[in-house]
C-alpha cells in the first residue's frame, strides 16, 4: 500500500502547465542577474526562451534543470519543485547540456546501452537507431571522435529514445553547420508535434528558432520583455520608417509604450513596435510629432527580436 | 542501473586500471624478485639479520607507488565527469545521486583494493619460502600505510576533482597534501601499527568529502 | 550526509591546522638550546661541565663556578682522558691513591646507552643468540634465529627457513629443567659484531622470575637469578663491558636501576632512581671510581656521580636546557616512541 501510494506520488502531476516559474531571482555574487521573474510554459508547447548574451538564459536553464539554486523563488516541473524532485522524476525530463555533450568515452552503442537501464518501460531503441543511421559513424566509433553535427544527433537520438514529457535543451545549435541545424530542428519539431511533448529551449540562432518554436520569452537585462505565441507576436510586431521631421530629438519617443529602440538613419526615423498604427500615430501626435508618411513592414522573429532588444 | 553505472566507470578507467595493475604488480614482483637475489648473493642469514637488526625491510621504494596508483585513478575516473560538465548527465539519471556518487567511489575503491591486494598476495606467497612468518607480517604491516595512502589519495583526489571552483579546489588540494603527508611521517617499519585502523576509519569516512562537492555542483557553484 | 561531510571536513582542516601551524611556526621560531656536556671529577669531587658559550665558545668550569683550561680539564678527568695524558706524558703515577695503569683504566672504562625510543621499538620478535664459547676472537651472527612460543623456544635456520627441532627440545628442556615459564615476558639482548664477547639473554619468565640464558658450543647455559625481595624487574639490559663485572642491569617497577654481577649472580640496588626506560633516555660513562650518568627527558637533564664500588649515589645536578620558543600542538611521531598516533605537544 505504502509502495503504491509512493509510486503515484512519482507520477508527473496532472497540471496544466509542465513548467511553472514564480519570481525566479538571481545573483552571481552581487551582480543580478534578474528578479522576481515568473513564466510558465502549458503542457504540448515548443517554448524557446531568448535573450542577448548575458540576460540570463544559462541561468534560467541551469536553474530549470535543477543545477543552480535560484537566489529567490521557485520553480516546478510537471509539479514537482525542481530543487526537491524526486529522482524518478528525472526521466520525465531530457536535458541536452550545451554543445551536446555525451560521455565521450562511449560508442554509439556503448551510450545507448548505458541509458537504455535507466529508462526501462520507456526507451524507444529505434528511435534512437533510426537517427543514428543517418549518421556515418562506424558503431564502435568512440563520440570523442566524432564531429560536432554527428555529437548533437547521438544527442538527440537519446533524447528521442528517453521520449521525456519536458525536453530541455540549451542552446542546441551550438557549433552545427546549417544542415545539421535543419536536421536536429525538423527531427526535433516532428518529433514533439506527434508526441505532444513540452519543449523548453534557448538557442543563438534565432531563424532556427522560428521554424521550431510556438511561444518565445524574450528577455531582456534583468527581466522579460516579452512572453507570447511567436504568431501573435510576428502578427503584431512591425518595423515603422518614416522621415523624420526637422530637428527631430530621438528623446522626443524616449518612454513610449509599445514602441521600441527608435533609431535615426540619414534622416530615417526606424523603429518597432508592437502596437497597431492607429496607436502608434496617436502616442507620437500625443509628444507633438505628425508624421504622414509612416510605413510599416512585416517582419521576421529575428528582426523582431532585434528590435525589441536593440542592436547593443 | 548500478549494473549501468559500474559499466560506464570500467569504460572510463579499464585501460588504465589494466596499466595500473601490471606496473603495481610488476614493482613488487621485481622488490621480491631483488629480495630473492640478495639472499642468492649474500645468503639466507644476512638478509635476516639486516631485517632483524637494522629494520630494513628491502620494499621502501614501493611507499609511494599506490599513493600515484590512486590519485591517477580519480583523474581517470573523475575527470571525464567535469570535462564539459558531464556531471550534470550522470546527476541527472533517473536514480539517486547519492547512491550513483557512492556506486561510483566504491566502484574505484573496489579496484583500487583488487589491484592492491593482488600485489599484496605476490608479496605475501613470494616471501614465504625465504622469511619467517613475523618477518613477513613485518615486512606487510609496514606497506599497509601506503596502500591506504593509495585509497586516501584516491577518495581525496575524487572530492578535489568534483569540486567546481577552482578557489575551493586549490584549498582543498592544500588540504588532502598535508592528509596524505600524515601516511608519510615515519618510515620506521609498523610504526603505524596503533594508529591504522584509526587512519583505515579516516581514510574511508573522506569518502563522504565527495557528497560535498556533488552538491556544490549541484547547486551551481562556480569562480 | 551533507551535514556529515561539513563536519568531518571542518575536523579535518581543524586537525590539519593543528598540526601544520605550530610546525611551521616552531621550525621557524625555535633555536635548540645546546645541552653541556657535563663528567664527574672524582678528584674534585665535583662535575666538570663542557658548555658552549655565545661569546667565549667552550668554557669548562665546576659547579662551583671555577673554569678550567683545557689541560686542566683532561688531569681532572683522567680515566676519560687517559689516552690524551698518555701522550702528552702527563700520566700520574697513582690515582686517589691507588697505582693504576693506563691500560687497566682502558679495561674498565665503559659506556651504556638506552634510548626511550630503543625500549619502545616494534621489534619482531626474533631474537639471536650468540655463541658465548666459539673459541674465536671475533664474534659472529648465529646462524639461526630464536622464536618463543608459548610452550617452549624454535630455532629456526635462517639458510632453510626450518626449524631445527632437535636444538629447539634441547633448549627447551633445559629452561624448563631450571623452572621457567613459558612465554617470556621480556627478552634483553645485544647481538652485534662489535663486542668484546657474549654474554646471552636475560629473560623474565611468565611467572616474573629472571633467567640468564647462554649458549655455549651449540648448548644451552640457563641459570636461574633469585631476585631480592619484593623486587619486581621491569626491564632488562644485557652489558657486555670489557671488564665482564656485570651481567647486566635491570629496572624495577620503582623506576630504580639494579646492577646484576656476573660472577655471584647478585642484584645490587644502585644509586640511579626515577628513571623510567619507556619514557627516558640514560647514558652512563662509568670506569674504575665512578659513573657519570645521564637521565633526560624532553624537559630536564638530570647527572648522577654514581661510586663504582658501593654503587651508591655520590653527587646529582639538574639542568634544564633552554628549549627556545615551543609553540605546542598536534603531531604524529614523539621522540620516545616510534609509534605513530595522534598526540598533543
Amino acid at each position: 500500500m505504502q509502495a503504491e501510494q509512493h509510486k503515484i506520488e512519482q507520477q508527473p502531476k496532472h497540471a496544466e502547465n509542465v513548467i511553472e516559474c514564480q519570481n525566479l531571482s538571481h545573483r552571481y555574487g552581487k551582480r543580478l542577474i534578474y528578479k522576481d521573474l515568473s513564466f510558465s510554459v502549458p503542457r504540448g508547447r515548443i517554448l524557446g526562451l531568448l535573450g542577448k548574451n548575458g540576460t540570463g538564459k544559462t541561468t534560467t536553464i541551469n536553474i530549470l534543470s535543477g543545477y543552480l539554486a535560484p537566489t529567490a523563488g521557485c520553480c516546478t516541473i510537471l509539479g514537482y519543485d525542481v530543487r526537491h524532485m524526486p529522482h524518478t522524476m528525472r526521466r520525465h525530463i531530457g536535458l541536452l547540456i550545451e554543445g551536446h555533450v555525451q560521455y565521450q568515452f562511449m560508442n554509439i552503442e556503448q551510450i545507448e546501452r548505458f541509458y537504455a537501464a535507466f529508462y526501462p518501460n520507456q526507451w524507444r531503441r529505434d528511435a534512437y537507431y533510426e537517427l543514428m543511421r543517418k549518421l556515418r559513424v562506424a558503431p564502435k566509433q568512440r563520440i570523442s571522435r566524432m564531429s560536432c553535427g554527428q555529437r548533437s544527433q547521438v544527442a538527440l537520438g537519446l533524447i528521442l529514445a528517453q521520449n521525456p514529457q519536458l525536453l530541455v535543451l540549451d542552446d542546441f545549435s551550438l557549433g552545427l553547420d546549417p544542415g545539421y541545424r535543419r536536421l536536429f530542428v525538423d527531427y526535433l519539431r516532428e518529433y514533439a508535434r506527434a508526441e505532444q511533448r513540452t519543449v523548453f529551449l534557448t538557442s543563438h540562432i534565432i531563424q532556427d528558432m522560428e521554424r521550431l518554436i510556438d511561444d518565445c520569452i524574450i528577455m531582456d537585462y534583468g527581466r522579460i520583455l516579452v512572453q507570447r505565441p511567436v504568431r501573435d507576436l510576428l502578427s503584431l510586431t512591425r518595423s515603422y520608417t518614416c522621415p523624420a521631421p526637422d530637428r527631430f530629438d530621438l528623446k522626443t519617443l524616449d518612454n513610449l509604450n509599445g514602441i521600441y529602440h527608435p533609431e535615426l538613419n540619414r534622416g530615417t526615423l526606424e523603429f518597432t513596435a508592437t502596437i497597431p498604427l492607429g496607436q502608434i500615430e496617436l502616442l507620437l501626435k500625443q509628444r507633438g510629432l505628425e508624421i504622414d508618411a509612416l510605413k510599416s513592414r512585416k517582419i521576421n522573429l529575428e528582426d523582431a527580436f532585434i528590435g525589441l532588444t536593440g542592436k547593443y | 542501473m548500478l549494473k549501468s553505472i559500474i559499466l560506464k566507470e570500467w569504460l572510463k578507467t579499464r585501460w588504465y586500471l589494466i596499466f595500473a595493475a601490471i606496473v603495481t604488480i610488476a614493482y613488487s614482483a621485481f622488490l621480491m624478485l631483488r629480495m630473492h637475489r640478495a639472499i642468492d648473493l649474500k645468503g639466507a642469514a644476512h638478509i635476516w639479520e639486516v631485517m632483524l637488526l637494522r629494520d630494513t625491510i628491502f620494499i621502501n621504494s614501493l611507499s609511494v607507488l599506490p599513493l600515484l596508483v590512486g590519485l591517477v585513478l580519480a583523474l581517470m575516473q573523475f575527470y571525464p565527469e567535469m570535462q564539459r560538465k558531464c556531471l550534470k548527465l550522470t546527476l541527472h539519471l533517473p536514480f539517486s545521486r547519492m547512491q550513483t556518487t557512492l556506486a561510483m567511489l566504491l566502484y574505484g575503491l573496489l579496484a583500487l583494493v583488487l589491484c592492491f591486494a593482488m600485489s599484496f598476495i605476490l608479496m605475501r606467497l613470494s616471501m614465504q619460502t625465504i622469511l619467517p612468518p613475523e618477518l613477513i607480517k613485518h615486512v606487510l604491516l609496514s606497506s599497509l600505510p601506503w596502500f591506504t595512502a593509495g585509497i586516501a589519495a584516491y577518495l581525496l583526489g575524487a572530492w578535489v576533482i568534483l569540486e567546481p571552483t577552482w578557489k575551493r579546489r586549490i584549498a582543498y588540494i592544500l588540504l588532502s597534501a598535508l592528509l596524505l603527508r600524515v601516511f608519510f611521517v615515519s618510515d620506521t617499519p609498523e610504526a603505524y601499527n596503533q594508529f591504522m585502523p584509526w587512519l583505515a576509519l579516516l581514510t574511508l569516512l573522506c569518502a563522504s568529502l565527495s557528497w560535498l562537492s556533488v552538491h556544490r555542483f549541484i547547486d551551481g557553484q562556480q569562480d | 550526509m551533507k551535514t556529515f561531510s561539513k563536519i568531518y571536513l571542518g575536523f579535518l582542516t581543524l586537525a590539519m591546522l593543528l598540526w601544520a601551524m605550530p610546525w611551521a611556526i616552531n621550525f621557524a621560531l625555535s633555536r635548540p638550546g645546546r645541552s653541556p656536556f657535563v663528567m664527574y671529577s672524582p678528584l674534585i669531587k665535583d662535575f666538570i661541565l663542557y658548555s658552549h658559550d655565545e661569546t667565549n665558545g667552550l668554557k669548562r668550569h665546576d659547579t662551583q663556578g671555577n673554569t678550567y683550561t683545557e689541560a686542566q680539564a683532561d688531569s681532572l678527568l683522567p680515566t676519560f682522558y687517559v689516552r690524551q695524558l698518555v701522550t702528552d706524558g702527563r700520566w700520574p703515577d697513582t690515582l686517589l691513591g691507588r697505582h693504576v695503569t693506563p691500560h687497566e683504566v682502558q679495561r674498565t672504562n665503559f659506556s651504556f646507552r638506552s634510548n626511550a625510543a630503543d625500549v619502545n621499538a616494534i621489534g619482531v620478535e626474533l631474537y639471536m643468540l650468540q655463541e658465548a664459547m666459539s673459541g674465536r676472537v671475533e664474534m659472529e651472527l648465529p646462524s639461526d634465529v630464536l622464536r618463543f612460543t608459548p610452550n617452549g623456544l624454535e630455532f629456526i635456520d635462517m639458510a632453510s627457513n626450518t626449524v631445527d627441532a632437535e636444538k629447539s627440545q634441547r633448549f627447551t628442556e633445559t629452561l624448563k629443567a631450571k623452572g621457567f615459564a613459558f612465554p617470556p615476558r621480556h627478552i634483553a639482548s645485544n647481538p652485534s659484531t662489535r663486542k668484546d664477547y657474549d654474554n646471552g639473554m636475560l629473560l623474565l619468565d611468565a611467572q616474573n622470575q629472571l633467567f640468564h640464558l647462554k649458549q655455549l658450543r651449540g648448548r644451552p647455559y640457563a641459570r636461574h637469578v633469585e631476585l631480592p625481595e619484593g623486587l619486581e624487574p621491569r626491564q632488562l639490559f644485557v652489558t657486555e663491558f670489557r671488564d665482564r663485572q656485570l651481567l647486566g642491569l635491570l629496572c624495577d617497577a620503582e623506576n630504580t636501576l639494579w646492577a646484576l654481577r656476573a660472577n655471584d649472580y647478585t642484584l645490587h640496588r644502585t644509586g640511579i632512581t626515577r628513571f623510567d626506560p619507556q619514557r627516558d633516555n640514560i647514558s652512563i660513562v662509568g670506569n674504575m671510581f665512578d659513573w657519570t650518568v645521564r637521565i633526560s627527558t624532553p624537559q630536564t637533564e638530570r647527572w648522577l656521580a654514581i661510586d663504582a664500588t658501593s654503587l651508591q649515589l655520590i653527587d646529582t645536578l639538574t639542568i634544564s636546557p633552554n628549549r627556545g620558543f615551543h609553540m605546542p600542538g598536534l603531531c604524529f611521531g614523539s621522540p620516545t616512541s616510534p609509534h605513530l598516533r595522534p598526540r598533543w605537544r
